[in-house]
């Protein structure tokens, strides 16, 4: 809690004074806090102590006049503080506490060390104990500005057999400068304040009632002349707290019991807040590299179907801890896009647009929307690395399947990302599969130089790509949604790449989201086909090749979603009744 | 049912007319004066008003009427004066006779019985102990003369009236009723100075500051993480615990001095709440005054505001009686207003009994039947009621403006540890609120009033309509996404206070010991709602040289003669020396553990240390504990005289013991009650923390890592039965394990060795001084030692914290007493149902270190020699540590807040505070909605500088929305506010979820749907602020082909954006 605690006490001769004064420090921790030369600061303080005296205070005729004389007052003198007007001895540099889960700190002082801090509490001490008023003088109050912070007080006596009326006038406050906070927090503090001031009160009363048994006052002043002022003047009259209450370490123990009231009145009330469901993207990712932390133990049998083999895993294993876990573990894995490899590579997927071409570039984004295999053939390894980590952007995370480079052909459900060297050969079913598509790097002639391209590509420029599949995605087949979306927002040269990475994640988890409705009806409830067809007509995807989309894309769903549908969502039936 | 307890705050218990207003005025020339009391307003009968109406001349002064109301458009009030009224007002109504006798001590304590130079505004709250009254007031500088350049709350009212050319010029003199004076000027003629630093301006909120939150706005956040995840809840809660810091100094506030502004006079107004002598509805009372404060202090600026407005317009009235009817008139509607909106309609409008989005949050049992309940009415509103797309345009305006769900729907990019539908609740914000406490009530009011966007806006929905039951069926949908935290209320105790009071609740023996003590007048004690002691006892640390005030001998206490006090720095340093040595291999030991802990079963393994010393020093206890408590009476008795110096003589000896830390991080954790994860987590965090200190303070390492020894063994045997674990262990390790307990926790049982077992008691001698102390801890640590032992014999393991400092020897006595009288193995005291914060070992056992407990030695560790140990340290060593007691926390849903307040139901009439209520129709709204726009602008009940307040109307009898706005007054005088532009994001969004609906999917995973698409309106935001960086005008058609946006969707997404990224506001407005 942002608050300062302090005991004050109105001294027959001095006034107002702040007596202790319990601090809260916040990580990171403010410089010089309880550093430096304690006493030395002590003395400061005490200086400013005596300086901004109340007796001089009234006395003065203008307040302007008062403070000018103030600031410029002598260093302290002994006659300004009495037992009554001290608590921790000279040179006593103070208690602290530590609540090391919060990495708050607890300081307690006679004054804060902070000058504007001495002042605010100052001014709530002189108003507490001189200015304001309270109903029988014993009591709480709350006051404040913006300009002096806001305070909650409470007044109360403490028994003295030798002081005038057999009593001395203290207070306890509670300077926030958050004023709803405080008020909020009113009932709270006044419970607690009170507490401590009964037991202050109590232990103070047994050495009164002990003195007065000893040594009765009343009747001792009764036949002295009546001098109450001389009396006081001895010296021994300001008594100090300690010795009012016969608690030698009454000043650890309130630092102790200031400090837990802070800390439990920033505390007292917590807030549930909910933050939204991690994306899909982030939880296969999550689940990958736990995956990995179990050091592929070899993977369930059930899973068999989206874990086809360790080893492209592995491989994606390797990916994923070569990154950093924050790249990682980002919502968008887009960062793949910013590969910091040599020069042969592709930088985003529009640069891949750019240098493969509009036609030849959808024919490939086609297969890899619709989860055939993409399987680059090149020499240069990192160039079909770089080509994987753009091309993968257009899928969630779950349905990427990678084998970056390999000296011979891998099935189609290892991996929808294959990468080979030039020489392997490649099954001729696979070539003439229209679930496969092949592009193949080759050294380019010179008269097939990409003029677009920027000088600075000319790594790019040493080569051709031949992309071919054995189905050609026919010109004026509409394709899935996305990938047209996916096709404008790539021409659109107004559309910065963030934003184009934006888009990406946004269209993603928008087919997801569709994904995710109908791996419910289809997987988990098995409703009939024309429950389907019209669930798909709903999501705006009963288009041939949108279907095909989200059935490929329901394999990269996160175990843990479809684990949460299969085990906590109740089957339709039992919804029945409702209308 | 939470709501009940609202309905405790009804008005049944509170009489209206016990609220009393008093105005005050303070001249440095006249002294002070009462201006206003309504104790002292009389009202004449109505029936004789009428009759004189009646027989009064027709001829009214309409010039007066126009004159006195002219200012409506501001006003909330008065808007309606008929002319009879009029007439009315110019015969008596109102008797003002003498004021009440204590109106004199009210205006010392309104003012203060000595003036401040303060020019600003003060807020003030007393409480009158009898008759209970609460009594809140405002004082605020009025200056006498000309009215340029000032921003002055009483000021830009005149200003503001100066503007109506009806009402002429304005006097300079002002003057007041004068109709008291008050008698005592005594002590105000010299004003305290105070420390002033210019800003003499009137602030009543925090808009002083905006300077400075701007600023603050540039330096960059403390991010959560690398994500943007829950960043908005968590800038906002942020910014408020820096903004409101004190630690640095406070912030300094703008504003120059205005030397013009010298000569002034001081108004003060006072609310004064009568309270009911019945505590209860006193405390209901209280705890909503104080919770609603916001509110009610809102609503004091209106009436402040109109009781100027009554002073300056009754001056132009030159027949005096009638002038000063007019005042009192004025000013008794003013109240009337006050009282019947504050109170009467704060109290006593239905509120939703189950606001969807709350209840969902909390309760995990009907989840199902809540959903399917929410889905059923929200589809049927879908289906039914989007004629000309109405629900679809309610719910964009709402979405819009109550902006809180957007950060409910930011992808996190953590995984879920709860089940998937659950959301998760956000980690970093708790853990903000640890570290930097802010208001969660505060916080909560902000995401109500959906006022976390940039600009801020405050906002609140009106649903009106004749038929009640389809405006009821609307709010209820609405307050699925009209959202805010839940919050907790958590009750932290540092000794088992709580616990006893669990227990009574649950049914299980009461413990009445426990409610005698010394709390002496005891009346105070109810609003301590938990009778724990109120002054928490130290952990003292060694005397050292410094204070030389107390001599030693007063101080040590070595009762058994076996712990020489080090008298040389020479000797403390040899002792150093040995402990190292021997602390060695136990610091391998616990470097192994932790490893192990952390590879290889991870948190499981981890967690499970924390629980170790209780496992094992349970057993020996158990063994002991007849012996003990002999031994213990006696060395009690022994010791006590000495021991009387000591502090803080607990009344409640069962309360008075410390708890442990570890042991408490058990309870906590089998208590289980609110956030078990992130407990795991930081208990993860706490041991790899502690085990970074232990390496880098090697005097810290001997300690801790003899407790890891143990935690090695305990675990092994963790499964077997408490009495099977005890006997692996050596006196030895027994020892070393009393001293790991330096954080204060040990055991009696240590006390007992050490007496017997003179090779351990010599090797502690040979520990520095931190460590012997904490030996010497364990000496006191008597009572919560034979409760550990109570509570494990009743079988129930969990929350038991065995080694705790205590350090009162009355305690300890007493605590025997009960110990041996009513404590019985088998006593259930049981602490179930509660969590208890603990932790494993940490580098508190460093801190404690020093933290022993004074009574038994005063080890005067000389400086130099300290000085050599924490050199490192220096800093944190400057102040004599003190370790703060364990604590428990006993966590309740809280009620008494806004969430549960301002989402009204169909109400009688038009509530300016609330955030969502139906009403039967418009008229109210028309009369007064611009002005309670404007005033909510102009005093935000946030504390915080907004920029629009906003109203959504929707008319369900004219199936039209509506947004009216403070910044534009309508001109047509039929609409409240600009019509709503129906996002095609949302009517798809409704239609798909009505479409899965019909197809029969279930309930639950309907609302899932939703919130996904919720989720990606969000991530269209992103994608719009990430494009409004490099454009500053939107080609809605790019982002159409793309996404799918349309140009009625981005005010939608702008305002969604405005939550994430700031800079989206300035590009778009």
């Amino acid at each position: 809690m942002n608050a300062i605690v302090a005991l004050c006490h109105f001294c027959e001769l001095h006034g107002p004074r702040t007596l202790f004064c319990t601090e809260v420090l916040h990580s990171p921790l403010p410089q010089g806090a309880g550093s430096g030369d304690i006493s030395g600061q002590n003395e400061q303080a005490e200086e400013e102590e005596g300086g901004i005296q109340m007796s001089s205070r009234i006395r003065s005729h203008s307040p302007a006049e008062g403070a000018s004389a103030d600031s410029s007052s002598p260093g302290p003198k002994k006659s300004d503080m009495c037992e009554g007007c001290r608590s921790l001895a000279g040179g006593h540099p103070g208690f602290v506490s530590h609540d090391k889960e919060t990495s708050i700190k607890y300081v307690s002082h006679q004054h804060p060390n902070h000058p504007q801090l001495f002042s605010i509490v100052r001014q709530a001490c002189v108003r507490s104990l001189s200015c304001e008023v309270c109903p029988g003088r014993e009591g709480p109050i709350f006051f404040g500005d913006e300009q002096h912070g806001f305070v909650f007080s409470h007044t109360f006596f403490i028994k003295d057999s030798l002081a005038r009326g057999f009593q001395r006038w203290y207070s306890i406050i509670t300077i926030m400068m958050d004023r709803i906070y405080l008020i909020n927090s009113w009932p709270f503090l006044l419970g607690k304040i009170r507490g401590i001031i009964d037991e202050l009160q109590g232990k103070a009363l047994k050495v009164f009632e002990a003195e007065q048994f000893g040594c009765p006052q009343r009747a001792q002043r009764m036949n002295t002349a009546f001098t109450p002022f001389l009396h006081q003047r001895n010296g021994n009259a300001a008594r100090s707290l300690t010795s009012l209450t016969n608690d030698e370490n009454l000043w650890a123990c309130l630092h102790t019991s200031f400090a837990w009231l802070l800390k439990a009145c920033g505390s007292r009330l917590t807030e549930k807040l909910l933050e939204g469901a991690p994306t899909e993207d982030t939880l296969v990712q999550m689940e990958k590299l736990a995956d990995l932390q179990e050091e592929s133990e070899g993977w369930d049998g059930s899973e068999e179907e989206e874990k086809p083999s360790s080893q492209p895993d592995v491989a994606e294993g390797q990916e994923l801890s070569k990154c950093s876990p924050e790249t990682s573990l980002m919502p968008d894995c887009n960062r793949w896009n910013v590969a910091h490899r040599r020069l042969s590579v592709f930088r985003s997927l529009r640069h891949m647009r750019q240098v493969l071409g509009a036609s030849a570039f959808r024919m490939l984004a086609w297969h890899v929307l619709m989860g055939n295999q993409v399987i680059w053939k090149a020499r240069d390894m990192d160039l079909v690395q770089s080509a994987f980590d753009v091309l993968r952007t257009m899928l969630p995370v779950g349905c990427v399947r990678i084998i970056p480079y390999s000296e011979q052909y891998e099935e189609a459900y290892r991996c929808n990302f294959l990468g080979l060297s030039p020489h392997v050969q490649i099954p001729s079913h696979i070539l003439s599969s229209e679930f496969a598509v092949l592009v193949e790097v080759r050294a380019a002639t010179r008269s097939t130089l990409y003029p677009t391209l920027l000088e600075d590509e000319q790594s790019l420029n040493k080569y051709e790509f031949v992309v071919t599949s054995g189905s050609p995605v026919a010109a004026d087949r509409v394709g899935p949604t996305i990938l047209n979306k996916i096709e404008a927002a790539l021409t659109n040269q107004n559309l910065s790449v963030d934003v184009v990475d934006q888009c990406l994640v946004c269209l993603k988890e928008e087919w997801m989201n569709k994904v995710k409705v109908l791996f419910k009806f289809t997987k988990v409830d098995s409703r009939p086909k024309e429950d389907t067809q019209k669930l798909l007509s709903i999501l705006g995807a009963a288009e041939e090749d949108n279907v095909k989309l989200l059935k490929f894309w329901m394999t990269g769903l996160s175990k843990t979603y479809k684990s949460h549908l299969m085990s906590t969502v109740r089957s339709p039936t039992s919804s029945e009744s409702r209308n | 049912m939470a709501f009940l307890n609202l309905k405790h705050w009804s008005s049944s218990e509170f009489d209206l007319n016990e609220i009393r207003l008093i105005v005050y005025q303070d001249c440095e020339r006249r002294g002070r004066q009462v201006l206003f009391d309504s104790k002292a307003v009389r009202k004449i009968d109505e029936a004789v008003i009428q009759k004189m109406a009646e027989d009064a001349p027709v001829k009214t002064s309409v010039r007066t009427c126009q004159a006195s109301s002219g200012n409506n458009s501001i006003s909330s009030h008065n808007l309606s004066i008929s002319v009879t009224q009029n007439v009315k007002e110019q015969i008596p109504k109102y008797q003002y006779t003498r004021p009440a006798s204590d109106v004199n001590m009210l205006g010392e304590m309104m003012f203060g019985s000595v003036a401040m130079s303060y020019k600003g505004s003060t807020l003030k709250i007393h409480y009158i102990r009898s008759p209970p009254q609460l009594m809140i007031s405002k004082v605020f500088s009025a200056r006498v003369g000309s009215f340029s350049g000032s921003n002055n709350n009483l000021q830009d009212s005149f200003e503001y009236i100066n503007q109506d050319p009806s009402l002429g010029k304005l006097s300079s003199n002002q003057n007041g009723l004068g109709t008291c004076r008050s008698g005592s000027n005594l002590a105000h003629s010299t004003p305290v100075d105070m420390p002033s630093r210019g800003q003499n301006e009137d602030r009543d909120s925090g808009i002083a500051r905006s300077a400075s939150l701007s600023s603050l706005l540039v330096t960059p956040f403390p991010s959560p993480s690398s994500s943007s995840s829950s960043s908005s809840s968590y800038q906002r809660r942020w910014l408020r615990s820096q903004t409101t810091s004190l630690e640095n100094g406070i912030i300094p506030r703008c504003c120059s001095s205005n030397p013009a502004m010298v000569r002034r006079k001081k108004i003060a107004i006072s609310i004064i709440f009568s309270l009911p002598e019945k505590e209860d509805a006193q405390r209901n009372f209280q705890d909503f005054f104080f919770s609603h404060f916001p509110l009610f202090e809102s609503h004091m600026n209106k009436l402040k505001y109109a009781i100027e407005k009554a002073m300056i317009s009754c001056r132009k009235i030159a027949e005096s009686s009638q002038r000063v009817q007019v005042y009192i008139s004025r000013v008794m509607d003013a109240l009337g207003e006050f009282s019947r909106i504050t109170i009467w309609n704060l109290y006593s409008v239905p509120r939703i009994a189950e606001p969807v989005w709350l209840n969902m949050m909390s309760s995990t049992l009907e989840k199902n039947q809540l959903c399917q309940r929410f889905l059923k009415e929200f589809t049927f509103l879908i289906e039914q009621i989007n004629k000309n797309q109405f629900f679809a345009a309610l719910l964009t305006a709402v979405l819009t403006y109550h902006l809180a769900w957007v950060p409910t729907v930011m992808p996190v990019d953590h995984p879920p540890i709860k089940a998937f539908s659950e959301k998760r609740t956000s980690h970093f914000v708790n853990m903000l609120a640890k570290s930097h406490p802010y208001n969660p009530l505060w916080a909560q009011l902000g995401d109500l009033y959906g006022a976390i966007g940039s600009p801020v806006r405050l906002t609140r929905t009106v649903v009106v309509g004749k038929r009640k039951e389809l405006v009821q069926r609307l709010l209820y949908v609405l307050t699925y996404f009209i959202r805010c935290s839940e919050l907790q209320e958590n009750q932290l105790t540092w000794s088992e206070a709580v616990g006893e009071e669990e227990q009574v609740l649950n049914g299980s023996k009461i413990t009445t010991a426990l409610e005698k003590g010394e709390i002496e007048e005891s009346d105070y004690v109810v609003v301590t709602v938990k009778n724990e002691p109120a002054l928490v006892p130290p952990i003292l640390p060694p005397k050292n040289d410094r204070s030389k005030n107390h001599t030693i001998a007063e101080w040590v206490y070595n009762p058994k003669g076996t712990y020489p006090v080090p008298a040389s720095s020479k000797e403390k340093k040899e002792t150093i020396g040995k402990v190292s040595q021997n602390s060695e291999t136990s610091v391998d030991c616990l470097t192994s553990t932790l490893h192990k802990g952390a590879t290889d079963s991870g948190k499981r393994t981890v967690t499970d240390t924390g629980a170790v010393p209780y496992h094992f020093e349970e057993p020996s206890n158990l063994e002991d504990l007849t012996d003990v408590r002999k031994n213990k009476k006696q060395n009690d008795r022994k010791v006590e005289k000495q021991l009387s110096s000591r502090s803080s003589a607990l009344p409640c000896p069962e309360r008075s013991g410390h708890r442990s830390s570890h042991l408490e991080k058990v309870t906590f954790r089998i208590g289980s009650s609110a956030s078990p994860e992130s407990d795991l987590e930081t208990r993860r965090r706490e041991m790899e923390e502690n085990l970074k200190v232990l390496r880098e303070n090697p005097e810290v390492i001997h300690c801790a890592s003899s407790s890891t020894n143990l935690t090695v063994d305990a675990s092994q045997n963790q499964k077997e039965s408490c009495e099977a674990a005890s006997l692996p262990y050596s006196k030895h390790s027994i020892c070393y394990a009393q001293i790991s307990s330096c954080e204060g926790q040990g055991s009696m049982l240590n006390n007992q060795r050490m007496e017997n077992t003179g090779t351990e008691v010599n090797s502690e001698n040979t520990v520095p001084g931190e460590l012997l102390l904490s030996v010497d801890n364990v000496e006191t640590v008597t009572l919560p030692s034979i409760k550990e032992t109570r509570t494990s014999c009743s079988g129930n393991l969990e929350g038991y914290s065995p080694g705790c400092v205590e350090v009162d020897s009355a305690v300890k006595k007493e605590s025997l007493k009960l110990g041996a009288k009513d404590v019985p193995c088998g006593d259930a005291r049981r602490k179930t149902p509660f969590r208890v914060e603990g932790d494993i070992p940490r580098n508190e056992s460093s801190d404690s270190a020093l933290g022993a407990s004074d009574e038994e030695g005063d080890c005067c560790i000389p400086d130099e020699v300290r000085h050599d140990n924490v050199s490192k340290r220096l800093e944190e060593f400057a102040e004599v540590e003190l370790p703060l007691p364990r604590s428990n926390t006993v966590s309740r849903q809280c009620v008494k807040n806004f969430g549960r307040s301002l989402l009204g139901g169909y109400c009688h009439t038009y509530v300016p505070d609330l955030v969502l209520h139906g009403v039967n129709n418009d008229e109210k709204l028309k009369q007064c909605l611009l002005a309670d726009l404007l005033h909510a602008m102009h005093h935000p009940v946030l504390d915080e500088p907004i920029a629009e307040a906003v109203c959504i109307i929707a008319d369900t009898d004219k199936w039209n929305v509506q947004v009216a706005t403070s910044q534009r007054k309508m001109m047509d005088n039929m609409k409240l506010g600009k019509d709503v532009l129906v996002s095609s994001q949302v009517s798809s969004l409704l239609q798909s979820i009505l479409q899965l609906y019909k197809l029969n999917l279930p309930a639950d995973f309907c609302i899932m749907h939703l919130e996904d698409r919720l989720q990606e309106m969000y991530l269209k935001s992103k994608m719009l602020s990430e494009y409004l960086r490099g454009h500053t005008r939107v080609h809605i058609k790019e982002l159409g082909i793309v996404l799918g946006i349309e140009s009625n969707d981005l005010p939608l997404l702008a305002a969604i954006a405005s939550t994430h990224s700031p800079y989206v506001a300035q590009i778009l407005l």
